[in-house]
């Protein structure tokens, strides 16, 4: 029998280490992701989920805990070991225009001759790229003297999956591609 | 009718002066709802509804100062989905659920170059709801949680 106390006395000692270090280390959740949460699972909110989740759950885990308190150990251990090569969400790829993706060298007046909008309700102004027209300036502004601008148009995926048709305007310096002012972006079935 | 396509956010991602929708509405994450019309297939934006970071109301003139009643949505290349008749399958997530029938409209650059309806199915009940709804929403209050909690 006194090994069977040592056995429990010592599930609690691995209870109280395992509640300690998940106290230290767990996050507090945020007013916005409590928000978030409620708004897709609205059963958090009731009194049940609450006595479910925060009393019976944590006393049963508890329990659970010394009793069988070696799986405990090699559960946390486990997940020490898990979290070294824990997964590393991919960076969303950014788009950059590349040299095969150039159409055709332009000048600034020739591009502005093309893309003038018209129309026939006179809901956009009558300036290249219309609505967008401080947007192509702001773009001019920022191209160094020298530089050519090119047309583009190539498919993109995004890290999500979803392709894109891209086309638009790309300063080019030295053969290489840089800024660029999008005027199509629009997915593409398959 | 309710469309399943966002024109607006492409302007925005093209470089147009983006004013910052406050998202008070797990319903609305942008912040606005547009209003479309098609006039001799051309799109355009009539009508904005929604509430600026700051609390005050966004129109049309909020965004093109010189066009408070029509704009016309050149900038849009895409298909606009307009989701018809019964709701086959509800997705709680974006434009995700399903309808008997898609009318989709080919856009490029402002102009409808195309018009096609995609069947998706029939639905098995006449009770089944019709047209594009949200099933279930949070609205957050604009006070803040401190601002509440100290009134």
């Amino acid at each position: 029998m006194i090994y069977f106390y040592w056995y429990l006395g010592i599930g609690a000692v691995v209870l109280a280490v395992v509640y300690g270090a998940h106290h230290l280390t767990k996050k507090k959740e945020s007013d916005s992701l409590r928000d978030l949460l409620e708004a897709v699972n609205p059963d958090r909110k009731k009194l049940s989920y609450r006595i479910l989740n925060n009393f019976v759950a944590p006393v049963l885990a508890a329990i659970l805990v010394v009793v069988v308190w070696p799986v405990a150990i090699y559960l946390k251990v486990k997940e020490l070991f898990q979290k070294k090569e824990s997964y590393v969400s991919p960076e969303e790829l950014e788009f950059a225009v590349e040299s095969e993706h150039l159409l055709e060298r332009l000048t600034v007046e020739e591009i502005e001759r093309l893309e003038v909008i018209t129309d026939p309700l006179k809901a956009a102004p009558d300036l290249p790229f219309g609505h967008l027209n401080a947007a192509w300036q702001e773009f001019l502004q920022g191209k160094a003297d020298g530089v050519e601008l090119w047309s583009f148009s190539t498919q993109w995926q995004t890290t999500w999956g979803r392709k894109e048709l891209r086309c638009g305007y790309a300063v080019v310096q030295d053969g290489a591609p840089g800024a660029y002012f999008l005027t199509v972006c629009k997915a593409v079935l398959e | 009718m309710a469309m399943c396509t966002n024109p607006l956010s492409d302007y925005f991602a093209m470089g147009g002066v983006n004013p910052r929708f406050e998202s008070n509405c797990t319903a609305l994450w942008r912040g606005y709802v547009g209003s479309w019309e098609v006039v001799d297939d051309r799109l355009y934006l009539v009508g904005i509804n929604g509430t600026l970071e700051g609390g005050a109301d966004a129109t049309l003139a909020t965004i093109f100062p010189d066009y408070p009643d029509r704009v016309f949505a050149h900038w849009y290349s895409g298909t606009i989905r307009i989701p018809k008749g019964k709701q086959l399958k509800y997705v709680h997530m974006g434009y995700g659920s399903t309808f008997e029938r898609d009318l989709l409209l080919e856009i490029e650059r402002g102009v409808i170059m195309a018009t096609r309806i995609h069947h998706n199915g029939t639905a098995d009940s006449d009770n089944d709801p019709e047209g594009y709804e949200v099933g279930a929403m949070t609205v957050f209050p604009r006070t803040s949680r401190g601002d509440q909690e100290s009134a």
